[in-house]
């Protein structure tokens, strides 16, 4: 069985198993290019992001999908769902903007909480950092998914189930002939 | 000639397996039985846009990596959309310039160039192999055959292809296309 699936490539001349390795490369980088494309149009260097904490609920659950766009041209305003960075941290966290002071010449500082949190996210930030400025910031929520980023949560849990399924679905396109 | 047929055991019952081992055999018979000698230029044009296409896509990679996302905006908009432009001129490629051609052979006929070119189609669900041969020469003649059989005429009850029946076929073909002119 396993020996009959390796038959195709045997097979194979020199050009149709680079076209092979070339098919895979492409699938690759067509999911690639499409996340580049969407950071490109929705000027987020993340647009895509899967809640994982129940601290936003009952706005967001574990396992939500948000949609983000970071328009600089759009201002922050308190009482929106912003996605940011913490230095050292290597997870974005997703929270509401709480408080925020803005100066004329348009820079601004905020500080946010998760809904679910009973107190501000000052403890969450770097040490010493009391607000959270422009570019700390991965996103605004625009939009959500339910539950679909549980998917990706389980993968993430268990590696090896990830790299498994990913192996395999490699080789399958790598010995399967269209 | 006989390893090579030797080989070739597919499941018969997957149709895009069997016109590709089908496709093998005939690619063997042209280059091989009648010496012509087959010419790779269609097949590395695809295999340029790949991996043009490719190349594309892990620049925008590194870029992005090397200059994180503000900055590298500029040229993954360029990245992107080429990326996307590449994948439409592959698809046209494949669907007007290809067309299914799965070989084509040169061969020298006194101070005559025949380009041989074979395509091969199948239905979905269709037992059908459709074989269309077109032969050109440098005096500007194009003639062109094509058979349609079973793939039940090509490959055994286990799957492997009967070398010896395509190539009678393919020859029988061949001298069909080759003598034309002289009925002519």
């Amino acid at each position: 069985m396993l020996e009959s699936l390796f038959d195709d490539v045997r097979r194979m001349n020199k050009r149709q198993f680079m076209y092979q390795v070339l098919s895979l490369g492409m699938i690759v980088s067509s999911a690639l290019m499409i996340w580049k494309g969407l950071m490109v149009v929705t000027g987020s260097e993340s647009p895509i992001v899967v809640v994982l904490s129940g601290s936003m609920e009952p706005a967001f659950h574990r396992g939500d999908l948000l949609f983000l766009t970071n328009y600089p041209e759009e201002p922050v305003r308190v009482g929106e769902i912003v996605v940011f960075k913490v230095e050292g941290r290597d997870i974005p966290i997703v929270h509401r903007v709480l408080k925020l002071h803005e100066k004329n010449n348009g820079t601004v500082k905020f500080l946010t909480k998760g809904d679910n949190n009973s107190v501000d996210d000052r403890g969450l930030y770097a040490q010493g950092q009391l607000w959270l400025t422009k570019k700390d910031v991965v996103g605004r929520a625009r939009g959500f998914l339910p539950y679909v980023g549980m998917v990706t949560i389980y993968m993430n849990e268990y590696p090896k189930f990830k790299f498994a399924v990913l192996a395999c679905l490699a080789i399958y396109v790598l010995v399967h002939r269209e | 000639m006989s390893e090579t047929a030797e080989a070739a055991k597919i499941n018969k019952w997957d149709g895009a397996a069997a016109k590709n081992a089908v496709d093998d055999a005939i690619r063997e018979v042209m280059t091989g039985d009648l010496k012509c000698k087959e010419s790779f230029a269609l097949i590395d044009g695809r295999l340029f846009l790949c991996a043009l296409a490719v190349g594309v896509a892990l620049y925008a990679l590194l870029w992005d990596y090397l200059y994180p996302f503000p900055q590298s905006r500029l040229v993954l908009i360029i990245c992107v959309s080429s990326y996307f432009i590449l994948m439409g001129i592959l698809t046209l490629y494949t669907t007007f310039k290809e067309k299914g051609i799965f070989v084509v052979a040169k061969e020298k006929v006194g101070n005559n160039t025949r380009v041989w070119e074979a395509s091969s189609y199948v239905k979905k669900h269709d037992d059908k192999y459709n074989l269309v041969i077109v032969m050109r020469d440098t005096n500007g003649n194009t003639r062109e055959a094509s058979v349609t059989k079973s793939f039940a005429n090509f490959i055994d009850v286990n799957g492997t292809v009967v070398q010896n029946i395509v190539s009678n076929e393919i020859t029988k073909l061949y001298h069909s296309l080759s003598s034309e002119k002289k009925e002519k």
